[in-house]
């Protein structure tokens, strides 16, 4: 493993149990220490599912993965203690308050006592939950319940934070809130990968980006180095559609 | 290790506490039910159609009376007929014990004579009718004593069945005996029409009953309604948490916390455990609440006090194993649905299945032989039947170990079941 790289994926194929074709088709990707790497692609490409792999939450079919030096089969529990994860769907218990549901799983990262309370207390006042914390999470709005799932997540203060598709169905606001906190977590030091279907968000955001289609990276590099890979092609947008073909998606 | 299992025994319990709909199905309907049927049932058994008790019969007297009484217990579908234990013939002593270690449920002796004492009381009976002299002086000089072994657990409904088709039996004998003795008398005198003696006949009791309880407490139990309700329904109770329980495991598959959970580095068989132990507790709470129901409410309503039982260590072994029991079926049943609903469902039908086998609606002896066999295989009969060697019988640790066991190993079952299930389902 290259210095800088936390990382390192080599081969990665999944094939789902019943399924014609694999979802993954044997994934190689690098990603370096303290990077912000976006995983683009259409509906279907495969993101979720490699994300899901490099969580553990399920074996990949075949392929290497290491993770901060540790191999993914044999360092599983270490590699979750170090890794923290936003789902897509809103992971919470809807009849628990957000300090509850936050209290609960800091405890199931092994945090407790008076270290886990102030750490939810400065999560919440940062994304300015502190007053809405003491109501149940049905109670609240889209956005309120994104942050919520977001702090559940880096409670144990992750190396490494997966996002799988954060803004989804977001408000411009909360969107901001949340792109403004990743910017901040990585600037102490937090390496994020992500994955959206939102070009302009990831142009902006991303200090590297893959192109995943069917299951096959089809291009990686900096966002500026893709634009300028393509002719005629100005932003990350356009390069996405011309590789991706204009294709229809499901 | 010991912090996240609490935290997630207080997740838990903070889930339970805001689901209302829950706590109502865990503590108030089980309450309800425990006042409903109790106060129903007497009038409900009486219109049951008990079938098959199983009876045990001493004949010492083999005469007239014997035989008949026999017969009629031989033809009647009301019994499962025996005359002897273990290949033994059955005598008064083996008999008495047969019944208090509950192989029978009644035992009936007929002593060594009695025809012949009937036989005398009649001969006597229709002298003096006969005779010149008034009615009125009518004497007995000598009764015969059947015996009647019941065990505690027999409903009253069915006590009162057997007892009078023994006097049925019994008055046929006596007619039998009449007519002969009579028919005797005619042949001699020229019967007088005025005098028949059907009146005096039928005021006569000749025949005393002993009812005995053949338990082994000391201060004899009567059965009655509430010594069956107040156990059979908490048991029921106890394995409702199915419901609750299944639908807490299927939100957290549906809300994504199971998700969340396997990206962390704690295992799900924690999750799972902070759960049952949890609801171990409920199902000890529930089991102090229908207690107290027995012991305090349904007093208050005019219905007899619970009788507990001489052992309490025994009650709470066998009421710990029966939540084990119950929670292992709750994770089981939550393991394999794959809807809320679909959990609600099978999970209340299910247990439906299981009390209605195991003897909690209608108890298991008045069920026919085949589903009797069937009562043997449901967790909730296993439970129902130790509460009895509790409640009725005064039975201690001794008496529930075994029910115990297979309760534990239910729970194992269902958790080995559960872990393969959720296994497979996880390789995707
Ligand atoms: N659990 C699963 N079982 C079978 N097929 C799946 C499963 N999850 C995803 N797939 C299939 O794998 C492919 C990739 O899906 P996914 O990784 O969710 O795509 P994306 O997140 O990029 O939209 C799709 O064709 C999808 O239908
Ligand atoms: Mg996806």
């Amino acid at each position: 493993m290259e210095q800088g790289t936390i990382i390192e994926i080599q081969g990665l194929t999944k094939t789902f149990r019943g399924a014609l074709e694999p979802a993954v088709k044997g994934i190689s990707l690098s990603i370096g220490r303290n990077e912000i790497f976006g995983l683009l692609g259409p509906n279907g490409a495969g993101k979720t599912t490699t994300i899901s792999i490099l969580c553990g939450l399920f074996p990949a079919t075949s392929g290497k993965i290491n993770i901060d030096g540790m191999d993914m089969k044999g360092d599983l529990s270490n590699i979750k203690q170090i890794v923290g994860v936003v789902p897509q769907d809103i992971a919470l218990y809807p009849t628990l308050t957000a300090r509850e549901n936050l209290d609960f799983y800091g405890h199931m990262y092994g945090l407790s006592g008076k270290l886990l309370k102030d750490k939810i207390d400065m999560w919440l006042e940062n994304f300015g939950l502190t007053e809405a914390a003491k109501r149940k999470v049905n109670t609240y709005s889209g956005g309120m319940k994104r942050r919520v799932n977001l702090i559940a997540a880096i409670l144990h203060d992750p190396k490494i934070l997966f996002l799988d598709e954060p803004t989804v169905g977001v408000d411009v606001q909360s969107r901001n809130v949340i792109i403004d906190y990743l910017k901040k977590l990585n600037d102490n030091g937090t390496t994020i990968i992500y994955t959206s279907h939102h070009m302009d968000e990831a142009e902006h955001f991303c200090t590297k980006v893959a192109i995943i289609d069917n299951g096959t990276i089809i291009e990686q590099g900096t966002p500026a180095e893709l634009i300028s890979r393509y002719d005629g092609c100005h932003n990350l947008e356009s390069v996405f559609l011309q590789l991706t073909k204009r294709r229809l998606r499901d | 290790m010991i912090k996240k299992l609490l935290a997630s025994v207080r997740k838990e319990t903070l889930l339970l506490l805001r689901d209302r709909v829950g706590l109502a199905i865990l503590f108030i309907m089980p309450m309800v039910l425990i006042f409903v049927m109790t106060l129903i049932q007497d009038s409900a058994f009486k219109t049951l159609n008990e079938k098959g008790i199983p009876v045990v019969f001493v004949n010492e007297d083999k005469d007239s009376l014997g035989i008949t009484i026999e017969q009629g217990l031989r033809g009647s579908t009301l019994c499962a007929f025996s005359d002897s234990i273990d290949g033994q013939p059955a005598t008064y002593e083996t008999a008495k014990n047969a019944v208090a270690d509950g192989k029978f449920l009644v035992g009936v002796v007929i002593p060594k004579g009695a025809t012949d004492a009937i036989r005398k009381n009649v001969m006597q009976l229709v002298e003096e009718t006969m005779s010149t002299d008034s009615v009125q002086t009518i004497a007995i000089s000598d009764s015969v004593d059947i015996t009647i072994f019941i065990d505690p657990i027999t409903k009253k409904s069915f006590l009162t069945s057997i007892t009078s088709s023994l006097r049925e039996f019994i008055s046929i004998v006596k007619t039998k005996i009449m007519f002969q003795t009579f028919s005797d008398q005619i042949a001699e005198i020229i019967p007088d029409q005025e005098k028949k003696p059907v009146n005096a006949f039928n005021k006569t009791q000749i025949i005393k009953y002993n009812e005995v309880f053949a338990s082994k407490q000391i201060e004899e139990i009567v059965p009655n309604a509430v010594q069956h309700n107040v156990p059979a329904w908490t048991i029921f109770a106890m394995f409702f948490i199915v419901i609750p329980m299944a639908g807490s495991i299927m939100k957290e598959k549906n809300e994504g916390s199971v998700f969340r959970l396997h990206t962390m580095p704690s295992s799900y068989l924690l999750l799972i455990n902070g759960k049952i132990i949890t609801y171990i507790f409920v199902c000890m709470i529930q089991f102090v609440l229908m207690m107290s129901v027995g012991l305090y409410f349904l007093p208050m309503l005019g219905l007899p006090k619970l009788f507990m039982g001489n052992s309490y260590l025994a009650l709470f072994i066998i009421t710990l194993a029966t939540a084990f029991a119950a929670t292992g079926y709750g994770v089981m049943v939550g393991t394999i649905a794959s809807t809320e609903q679909q959990g609600a469902i099978g999970g209340a039908l299910s247990i439906l299945l299981l009390s209605a086998i195991g003897g909690v609606w209608v108890p298991t002896y008045v069920m026919p032989g085949v589903m009797r066999d069937l009562s043997a295989l449901s967790p909730l009969n296993w439970s129902l039947n130790s509460f009895y060697e509790l409640f009725l019988r005064g039975a201690g640790v001794e008496a529930v170990w075994y029910d115990a066991l297979k309760l534990m190993l239910f729970f194992l079952l269902t958790m080995t079941v559960a872990s393969i299930i959720n296994r497979s389902n996880r390789k995707i």
